[in-house]
């Protein structure tokens, strides 16, 4: 464990201990009720694998806002992917769309509770060690950038779609 | 028997709620409610319970002989009744009438089918009911669960999603439970499930009509086992439970003031569409918080911010007790020290509350507007500050003088985002985020660091503090504020284009014209020839459209006219600017602007949009009901067109009206001033006004101050424009 780790979790159980003090253990426990929702709703969690030529994971809900995003970003490790080598579906009857036609026009839409699968074409990383995917997405209505990232070790994968 | 009528078209709102309920439904026969939001289709109907989403779509079917409809497919008519909504259906010989409410007993929502046939033999009628389990509260709008833990009760279903719970009962047991279209039969299991369904047999004869009622209802698991006798008595009688949501609306609505302007039909129907709007908003949802939800459908959580703006209202129609509560709770969640991962600052109040409790901070100007609401609370109430008041109002303006600018006085806006992003970074195994450096009311812009009506409100809580707390001790708040207020005057002139600049960063005004100008008009911040032309300036058809007010004038290289803070028109910006047109004197073009929002609310019966778009009058992205889009505009009839303060200690009265020179008339009914009401009865040559007592009121507004005795009346010479005449 890191010192910036640790100086971390000291902070958090810190902070935690002072909700504690002054809104009382429930507001603790609701809010991790909140946070893990959070966590766990988004990313379908192990869904991150590699096949021969490519890289696939699910969400199973937007990232915190839902609607009409007329861009999207993916990166990995930091780096961004090309657009024409991002492909997605939302909905597993969805046919498969490439992020590079993702524009005001032709807006990628997210709704909640409608998993949605990416397949990133390429070869990422190096077998058995954790990758950082990151995804930007913007709306035209509220503007600023909604960002998610998470990492996982990818599993080994078939044959894309 | 007449055929089904062709469904209405989808997306016409429908909402009943109780304190702590909501249902939202389109008004066909089931709770689905596909609205758009953010540029996309998105399903808002179900129930809502405690500020918890708990469904999606709840949705009950026909079906007899292998045969089914849905109860939109068989809709007939649909009314709304008192406390409720009623549909009637007719398929395959069947009369079904449903009625709907949300109740107050419990959260939750109760749903009546009473079932006829006026002959041929009996026959079996089943009656399917599915729903999608959510079981999180609105304040992540976007995200449902996928696993939910179930259990199979003799009288209920219970449905959890960690301390999340719903109930599902009916008067009629389920023969049969199924998820995602796996039948059910254990008592407990836990895994995936995108839909629920049971299924409920009821036999129908002809002059035999059968009822099978539902009732669906949670929000905190832990509050469902103590809500058990309420919901046996709401099965047994739903019809008692929507009269008790009825009588208590008309108990309120008869307690508020009843406005006339005969010369402005539209302006006093829109009046009271505006107050049973903000009716619909109250809430008191569980541990033992109270206040008014932000709007429906996206917003329904106690947002503090939008109670601030709301509060006025409340405090005009008399509802004191309410907004003492309300003041109560926000100031409960008060944060005392620094707590990043929330966003909370010493002194801070939080931008959202929920029961749990759960609370988030993180914003630039929600602890700016309470000074103020408690200031305007004791003079409506005429009851001495609470005790337990004074620590937390010093507090809060601590919290906005260590956020002062010691050199010139200015309150920074902005950055909040951006720290609970650092603090909360590395602390999880997803990161998420949105990269907004700026939570002012227009938080999806940056408007950092001194925004124009930032600093309006900081020296409204200033004068508060000086106003509640007196200028002891080391915290000279008159001086503060009229050092700040001398800065506004003198660094937002934007003599070049008749305006105020929107915000000063890193030293440099930003030259961009937006509505959030016209604050420092109404708070008499600005000599009175420099708020006339920004009212003028702001009335150009770039700010000013036929259906509102932009939040960004449209000749700014940045706005785009549907995005939410760069150019869509918002009701609040349109009743903003009626304000300081009538702050200023400006009659005609103030009541053009109520004009506006009364053709909104008159148009759309039931509705108050957040925003349209702003280069035409479709709503956009919008809550079909907003606090925001009634409450000022209730405010501003009573403080400018009737131009009423009142003091209740005293009690005192002070009136300055501002009609049109064309109206002959107008009224006002028990307005609430301490534990006295005041009536206005106004013509061009004389003010008449009425007293209940108890004790002398003074009048001010006159020629010369008058009191009325309890029970009295008294006549005061007040022309339209405001002047004594």
């Amino acid at each position: 464990m890191g010192a910036r780790h640790l100086g971390n979790l000291l902070s958090l159980v810190r902070q935690g201990l002072t909700v504690d003090v002054e809104f009382g253990t429930r507001s603790i426990e609701a809010l991790v009720w909140v946070a893990e929702s959070v966590e766990e709703g988004v990313y379908a969690s192990g869904s991150l694998a590699r096949s021969a030529d490519a890289l696939r994971f699910a969400l199973d809900n937007p990232p915190l806002r839902v609607g009409a995003f007329s861009t999207l970003r993916v990166y990995v490790d930091g780096r961004p992917v090309a657009a024409d080598l991002v492909t997605f579906r939302p909905g597993v009857d969805a046919a498969w769309r490439s992020a590079a036609s993702v524009s005001a026009d032709r807006t990628f839409d997210l709704a909640p509770g409608t998993r949605t699968e990416f397949e990133l074409k390429g070869s990422y990383g190096s077998s058995g060690n954790p990758l950082t995917v990151r995804l930007e997405l913007r709306t035209a209505s509220v503007p600023p950038l909604v960002w998610f990232e998470f990492t996982e070790t990818p599993a080994t994968a078939g044959p894309g779609p | 028997m007449s055929s089904p009528a062709p469904p209405p078209p989808r997306g016409r709102p429908v909402l009943l709620t109780g304190l702590a309920s909501a249902a939202l439904l389109d008004g066909r026969g089931d709770l689905e409610l596909a609205r758009e939001m953010r540029g996309a289709p998105t399903e808002w109907g179900g129930v809502f319970g405690q500020c918890v989403r708990l469904t999606g779509p709840w949705r009950l079917e026909l079906g007899a002989d292998g045969r089914a409809t849905s109860l939109p497919g068989s809709l007939l008519t649909e009314s709304s009744t008192p406390g409720g909504w009623r549909s009637e259906h007719a398929w395959e010989g069947f009369r079904v009438t449903q009625d709907l409410a949300a109740v107050s007993e419990l959260p939750g929502v109760v749903r009546t089918l009473r079932c006829e046939r006026s002959q041929g033999p009996p026959r079996s009628l089943t009656i399917r009911s599915s729903f999608a389990p959510w079981l999180l509260p609105v304040l992540v709008e976007g995200i449902r669960p996928h696993r939910f833990r179930f259990e199979r009760r003799a009288d209920e279903l219970r449905v959890r999603q960690r301390g999340f719970g719903l109930a599902l009962r009916s008067n009629v047991p389920a023969r049969a439970v199924r998820v995602d279209g796996e039948p059910r039969a254990e008592e407990r299991w836990a895994g995936p499930a995108a839909e629920v369904v049971t299924e409920h047999e009821l036999a129908v004869a002809p002059g035999r009509p059968a009822d099978i009622r539902f009732l669906l209802s949670g929000g905190l698991d832990r509050d469902l086992d103590g809500a058990r006798s309420a919901a046996t008595s709401v099965i047994a009688d739903p019809a008692a439970s929507t009269r008790s949501v009825a009588s208590a609306d008309l108990a309120w609505e008869a307690a508020t003031p009843v406005l006339r302007f005969p010369d402005a039909p539209e302006l006093e129907r829109a009046y009271g569409l505006a107050r049973a709007g903000l009716r619909r908003l109250y809430s008191a949802p569980g541990d033992g918080l109270t206040g008014l939800v932000a709007g429906y459908p996206w917003y329904s959580a106690l947002w503090c911010r939008d109670i601030a703006w709301m509060l006025p209202a409340v405090l005009w129609l008399g509802d004191v007790d309410w907004a003492r509560r309300t003041i109560d709770s926000v100031l409960r969640f008060r944060s005392q020290s620094s707590v990043p991962i929330l966003g909370g600052e010493p002194g801070e109040l939080p931008m959202q509350i929920s029961p749990g409790p759960i609370f988030f901070y993180g914003t630039s100007d929600t602890t700016l507007y309470y000074p103020a609401l408690v200031a305007a609370w004791r003079r409506h109430a005429g009851l001495e500050l609470p005790a337990d008041w004074s620590e937390p109002l010093r507090s809060m303006l601590g919290w906005g003088e260590r956020r002062t600018d010691p050199a010139t006085g200015l309150l920074r806006n902005g950055g909040e985002a951006e720290a609970i992003s650092t603090a909360t970074q590395a602390l999880a195994r997803v990161r998420y985020g949105i990269d907004a450096p700026d939570t002012t009311i227009w938080d999806s812009t940056d408007r950092r660091d001194h925004a124009i009506d930032v600093q309006v409100l900081w020296w409204q809580a200033l004068r508060a503090g000086a106003e509640t707390l007196g200028d002891r001790g080391e915290r000279p708040y008159r001086e503060l504020a009229d050092r700040l207020a001398e800065t506004i005057r003198s660094r937002y002139r934007w003599e070049a284009e008749g305006y105020a600049f929107d915000s000063i960063r890193a030293g440099a005004p930003v030259e961009r014209v937006r509505p959030n100008a016209l604050r420092a008009v109404s708070a008499g911040l600005l000599p009175p020839e420099d708020g006339r032309k920004l009212v003028r300036r702001a009335a150009r058809d770039d700010l000013t459209t036929a259906w509102g007010v932009r939040t960004l004038s449209s000749r700014d290289p940045g706005y785009a006219p549907e995005a939410y803070h760069d150019g869509q028109v918002w009701p609040i910006a349109t009743a903003w600017a009626a304000e300081a047109a009538l702050a200023v004197g400006d009659v005609d073009l103030g009541f053009a602007y109520l004009g506006t929002i009364a053709r909104q609310l008159n148009g759309e019966p039931g509705c108050a949009h957040e925003c349209y778009r702003g280069d035409r009058p479709v709503p956009f992205d919008a809550c079909f009901l907003l606090g925001f889009s009634v409450a000022p505009f209730l405010a501003t009839l009573f403080e400018r067109v009737w131009g009423i303060s009142v003091d209740a200690a005293g009690p005192t009265v002070s009136l300055a009206p501002r009609f049109p020179p064309t109206w002959r008339s107008a009224s006002l009914e028990r307005l609430r001033v301490g534990s006295g009401t005041v009536g206005l009865d106004w013509a061009p040559a004389r003010t008449r006004v009425t007293w209940s007592g108890p004790g002398t009121l003074d009048l001010r507004g006159g020629p010369a101050p008058v009191r009325i005795l309890p029970g009295g009346v008294a006549e005061v010479p007040l022309s339209a424009d405001g002047q004594a005449s």
